[in-house]
Formats: C-alpha cells, sequence, structure tokens
C-alpha cells in the first residue's frame, strides 16, 4: 500500500506540481492518475520512487516513510515503466531484463534465466533475448520494458503513460495485457496516463486530477463515470459516459424473450402466429438472420422459414459474460434492434428489446447507486470512528474497497441520492 | 623519384614512421585519459564547462611550433616536450566530444537508469559512458590523424620524425624523400584511423548501422590544420 500525506511539491521558480495531497494506493490495485498535462500527475508518481523529493508531507510504503531507505534499494523495489520504454540500447533484450537482478547481485546466469521466463510471461519468443532494442517493434519494446520492471518481483509497479507512444491496436493489447498480468501478479500499480478511456478500462481505482496537482475525484471507474462530483469531472471523462459506465454492468440481469426465436424447419404460418415484429431464424441453435414479420405476408404459409430472405443478424452478445454496453451495442447495431443474446458457444439464448434493456439498466444503475451510498456512508462512519479513536488506525483490512470512496471532495458535493 | 633511395634506407624510413605513430597515438591516448574525469564533471556539472572550454580553446589557437619552444625550457628537446604539446592539443579535440557523448545519452535512459536502482557513478561507467563510446571515438579518431600530422613538426626541434624526411628532403634538394615522408604520413593516419573504426564496432555491437553515421556527423568538430 502507498499512502501520500498532505504531500506538496513546489519548485523553486514557485510552480506548485502537487498540492496537499492525500491519496491511498490500496496494495494490489491498479490505480490510474489521469488528467490534463501538467496536473501534477507524473510528479506524483515520480515521488514514489524518490526520482522527485515532496517540499511537504509524506510518503509511506506499506506504512514506511520511504525517506528513511536508500534511494537505490527503494528503487529496485520499485518496478519503472516509461513511455520511451528507457530500455539500454547497448544491452541485449535479457540483459536489459536483468538489469535490477544484477543490481540486487544475482549470479548473471539465474537473472538471464529469469529474463527469459519473464520474455515467456509477456508473450514474446524468447528467441528474442539476444537480440538489441532497436531490432524490435515499438510495441515489443514497451513489453520488453514491462517485463524489466517486473524482473525482480517488486510488489510496486509505477508506469508512466507507459502506453501512449505506440498505435492504438497495439495500444490495445498492451493494455489488455496488463489486465491479465494482474490477474495473475496483484501488483500494486500506479499508472500515469492522459488518457481517460485507458484509465477506466486498466484501473480499479481512478485519480481524476484537476490542473494544479489536486484531485477532482478518487473513485472506482464506474464511480466517475455514473457519478461524477462536478462539471470539471463530467466534462473530463466524456459526453457519453452514460453509455461507457455500461461496460460495468453485467448482462446476466437483463430478461430475454424466446418468442421471436425460430429454427429453420418452422413455417411462415407458425412465424405469424407469434405476433412477433421480426423473427429471428436459427439454425443448429446458430442465429442466421431476422425476418420481418410484413415480408412473411408474401410467402405461403407452409413455407418454411430457411427460404425467406432474411437479414443479417449484426453482432451478438454473450450472456452473462458481456455487458450491458455489449448488449446495447448488439441492439443498436441489428436490424430488428433487438439484441441477440448467445450462450458460451455461440447458441442463441434468446433476443432482448431496447424496453428489457433499459429495464436492466435502470435495475442495474438503481443497485449501483444503493452500493454507492452504502459505501459513502461506511466511509463517512469509518471518518468519525477514526477522530473519534485517534491516532488514526489504518482502515480495517477487512472492508472490500477500502479506498473507494475516499474522495477529497466532501459528500455534499457529490452527485445526488436516489 | 628515385625509387632505389626506399629499400637503402629502409630502416631509417621505418624508425622515422614508428616514431611518428608513437607521436600520434601516445598524446591522443594522454588526451582521453585527461579528457574522461574533465568530461565527465563538465557534463555533470554544468557551470563547470564554459570555462573549461574557453581554457581549451585558448590553447588550441597556440600555434604548435610556438608551444613547442615554450615547453623546451621546462622538457628540452625531447620527445616529451612533443608528447605534452600534442596531448593539449588533443585535448581539445577529445574533451567536447566526451561532453558532447554524455550530454547525448537519452534522458529517458538515464531516468531509467536511476529509476530501476543504479548508483551515480554505476550508471556513468556501466550506461552512460558505453552510450557515449562512439561519439568519444570519434573525437579520438580526429586527435589521432591530427597528431600524426602534427607530429612531423616536431622535428624543428629535434624530435624525430617523418618530419626528418621533409626538412632532410628539403634541405639536400631530393624530392623522393620529401614524397616518401608524405606518403607515409597519410598512410599512417589511414591504418590509425581503420584500427580506431575497428575498436568501436567491437566495442559498440549493439549499434544500428544507419544511426552510426549520423552520429558521427553530428559530434565530429571541425579538423585543425597542421601547421
Amino acid at each position: 500500500m502507498i499512502t501520500f500525506e498532505a504531500v506538496t511539491k513546489r519548485y523553486p521558480d514557485g510552480t506548485v506540481a502537487v498540492d496537499a495531497l492525500d491519496l491511498e494506493v490500496p496494495a494490489g490495485k491498479t490505480v490510474v492518475l489521469v488528467g490534463p498535462s501538467g496536473c501534477g500527475k507524473t510528479t506524483t508518481l515520480r515521488m514514489v520512487n524518490r526520482l522527485v523529493e515532496p517540499t511537504e508531507g509524506r510518503i509511506l510504503l506499506d506504512g514506511r516513510d520511504i525517506r528513511e531507505q536508500n534511494p537505490a534499494r527503494l528503487r529496485r523495489g520499485i518496478g519503472y515503466v516509461i513511455q520511451q520504454t528507457g530500455l539500454f540500447p547497448h544491452r541485449t533484450v535479457e540483459d536489459n531484463i536483468a538489469t535490477v537482478p544484477v543490481l540486487s547481485g544475482w549470479p548473471r546466469a539465474k537473472a538471464r534465466a529469469r529474463a527469459r521466463e519473464l520474455l515467456t510471461l509477456i508473450g514474446l519468443d524468447p528467441a528474442l533475448a539476444r537480440r538489441y532494442p532497436h531490432q524490435l517493434s515499438g510495441g515489443q519494446q514497451q513489453r520488453i520494458g514491462v517485463a524489466r520492471a517486473l524482473a525482480a518481483d517488486p510488489p510496486v509497479l509505477l508506469m508512466d503513460e507507459p502506453f501512449s507512444a505506440v498505435d492504438p491496436v497495439v495500444r490495445g493489447s498492451l493494455q489488455d495485457q496488463l489486465i491479465g498480468l494482474q490477474t495473475e501478479l496483484h501488483k500494486t500499480v500506479v499508472l500515469v496516463t492522459h488518457d481517460i478511456e485507458e484509465a477506466i478500462k486498466v484501473g480499479d481505482l481512478v485519480a481524476l486530477y484537476r490542473p494544479h496537482g489536486t484531485i477532482a475525484q478518487f473513485a472506482p471507474p464506474e464511480r466517475l463515470l455514473g457519478d461524477p462530483v462536478d462539471d470539471y469531472v463530467a466534462g473530463f471523462v466524456g459526453f457519453d459516459r452514460g453509455i461507457r459506465r455500461l461496460s460495468f454492468f453485467a448482462s446476466a440481469g437483463l430478461s430475454l424473450k424466446t418468442a421471436p426465436v425460430l429454427g429453420a424447419g418452422a413455417t411462415v404460418a407458425r412465424a405469424q402466429d407469434t405476433g412477433e415484429p421480426w423473427i429471428l431464424v436459427v439454425n443448429d441453435g446458430k442465429a442466421r438472420g431476422w425476418i420481418p414479420s410484413d415480408r412473411l405476408g408474401d410467402y405461403p404459409g407452409d413455407t418454411p422459414l430457411r427460404q425467406v430472405p432474411a437479414d443479417g443478424v449484426g453482432h451478438t452478445f454473450a450472456v452473462g459474460t458481456d455487458s450491458l454496453r455489449a448488449a446495447l451495442d448488439a441492439a443498436v447495431l441489428s436490424p430488428a434492434g433487438e439484441a441477440v443474446g448467445v450462450d458460451a458457444a455461440g447458441q442463441v439464448v434468446g433476443v432482448a428489446t431496447f424496453d428489457q434493456l433499459r429495464a436492466a439498466i435502470q435495475a442495474a444503475d438503481a443497485a449501483d447507486t444503493a452500493e454507492a451510498a452504502a459505501a459513502r456512508a461506511a466511509a463517512a462512519a469509518d471518518n468519525s470512528k477514526k477522530q473519534d479513536a485517534a491516532p488514526a488506525e489504518e482502515a480495517e483490512e477487512g472492508a472490500p474497497h477500502p479506498a473507494r470512496e475516499a474522495s477529497p471532495v466532501p459528500d455534499s458535493h457529490r452527485g445526488a441520492q436516489p | 623519384m628515385m625509387w632505389s633511395w626506399i629499400p637503402q634506407n629502409w630502416s631509417l624510413i621505418w624508425n622515422l614512421t614508428w616514431e611518428n605513430a608513437k607521436l600520434g597515438v601516445l598524446p591522443a591516448l594522454y588526451g582521453l585519459v585527461i579528457s574522461l574525469p574533465l568530461g565527465i564533471v563538465a557534463a555533470r556539472w554544468r557551470w563547470f564547462y564554459p570555462p573549461v572550454l574557453t581554457v581549451v580553446n585558448v590553447l588550441y589557437a597556440i600555434p604548435s611550433l610556438a608551444l613547442f619552444i615554450a615547453l623546451i625550457p621546462a622538457f628540452g628537446l625531447t620527445d616529451t616536450t612533443v608528447i605534452i604539446a600534442l596531448t593539449v592539443f588533443s585535448l581539445c579535440v577529445i574533451l567536447p566530444n566526451v561532453v558532447a557523448g554524455l550530454r547525448a545519452v537519452p534522458a529517458p535512459i538515464r531516468q531509467a537508469a536511476t529509476a530501476m536502482g543504479y548508483s551515480a557513478l554505476r550508471r556513468l561507467v556501466t550506461v552512460e559512458l558505453p552510450l557515449a563510446i562512439p561519439v568519444i571515438i570519434a573525437g579520438l579518431r580526429v586527435a589521432v590523424v591530427s597528431n600524426i600530422s602534427l607530429a612531423s613538426l616536431g622535428q624543428l626541434i629535434g624530435v624525430s620524425s617523418l618530419g626528418y624526411l621533409f626538412i632532410d628532403g628539403l634541405q639536400r634538394d631530393f624530392p623522393t624523400e620529401i614524397y616518401v615522408g608524405l606518403v607515409l604520413i597519410i598512410v599512417l593516419a589511414l591504418v590509425c584511423d581503420l584500427i580506431l573504426v575497428g575498436v568501436r564496432r567491437a566495442l559498440t555491437p549493439w549499434e544500428p548501422r544507419r544511426e552510426r553515421r549520423e552520429r558521427q556527423e553530428r559530434a565530429v568538430p571541425a579538423r585543425r590544420l597542421a601547421a
């Protein structure tokens, strides 16, 4: 866990990069610092490994003031990844990755073996071990940068715009990889980005900075989207935050209807009996196409549906695993305006109309808002308890999200409650 | 051109070439040894560099012969006099390249090294200096080539070098000797330069070839004209 206590960084020319910052990065979580350039997010990050020293306040790593430790030794326990990779051009890939183990006194052979292990972990061919960085693509270099940061298995990982210099496709895969690594490794990650999409995608918690080194809101990404504390935050997360927030709601609660789903062998008369405006034709459980009900009238009642021309299905969503955003998107792109839900094997489970989607969204929203209110109340109770029982104790270990609502903004400024 | 003169004077020619090579290479190496600590300090503490550079440039402006003569009272008509003078000139060429090479290490690489937990000294020795090698060797090449040419002037104060062939050839009105001396100086300079190119390639197997050329063009300072 990394704790910032009233940390201020003021430069000799009077510029305040970080202003009385209180922030708690819970162990094993990914916290994303996001904000406009010059907002102090990178300064915040660099203070953790003492590349920048705070002017006031203190920073604790697992309860210990980082100034008590020798900077070089402190840094060997903190992985560091930067946008420009910072790979050593004169060292091979394996020696780059082995940097921190070698610095920590491992025998070179053992360090190189570890490097090869990491190449596999990050999904690169171990045959690249003997190449030099300039022989690799930007995306590969960035992966090597991540591998190097992980080499000595540090509990903390600092990432400064790690994916900003690569193209969007590679960026997406690097982000997915980070999320994947995190589910295995549970590092305490602090990641700086100016890209709110990236923050929302990879962060367990997002700290959104205001221009002069203060945090506007510190919350899980779905809360940032659903419950921005003010216009600044709402503006920063973007106009379509309502839709993007649906990414965090599972489609499990969505009710589906099965009446319009008919086999290819069913007759036109049968389809007309359903009274549905659109019929989804399935063959062996797979969606074949949509037929509008007015087209059915052109064919004799005993015609099998496979002989009636059908419109494309668009894309489907996996019921339960995909989010409501995917389901909504499937509905928007469907000619019928209805989303086709499938199971893990791709077999059609049912279809969802906009009305059903709306009901699911409202239910999810209500549940989420209630959870937020409960968390807020718990945080408030926790705070008052702390004030009673001075000196302040650490948040109880059992609390599921001790820092979720640790927003520096008073509750009264937050979004309206239902 | 009297070709038979060459085999007849083979041992003289060989000795002079060897002496000239020593006068070219040793001062460059001494210059490197002095430039490294000065350059490291100048790259680290920026205020230190401008005054040092001024001194170095003033020294560089002294005509070589004048410097030889100025050193004679202390060191006499010896190799030492020539070597000291050429070391000073080498320093003038190599020092700016050491500073440029160290300063050209990209900030993200330096920062990454610090963040990995390098001490300042270890970072300098294992990251910054290796990355500065191409630029430093570029300076060394200029120094060696210009020293080989300047060393011939040592003959004017009686220090043997290929310059002997020029003076002797002139005094005896015997052009063959002058041509031989000229060709040998050029060949010697080329050979030393090639050796240094080889050394650089051996020390920097990691360098992409394309960048190699660009970096040289950027870093080589103007050549000092002999005499």
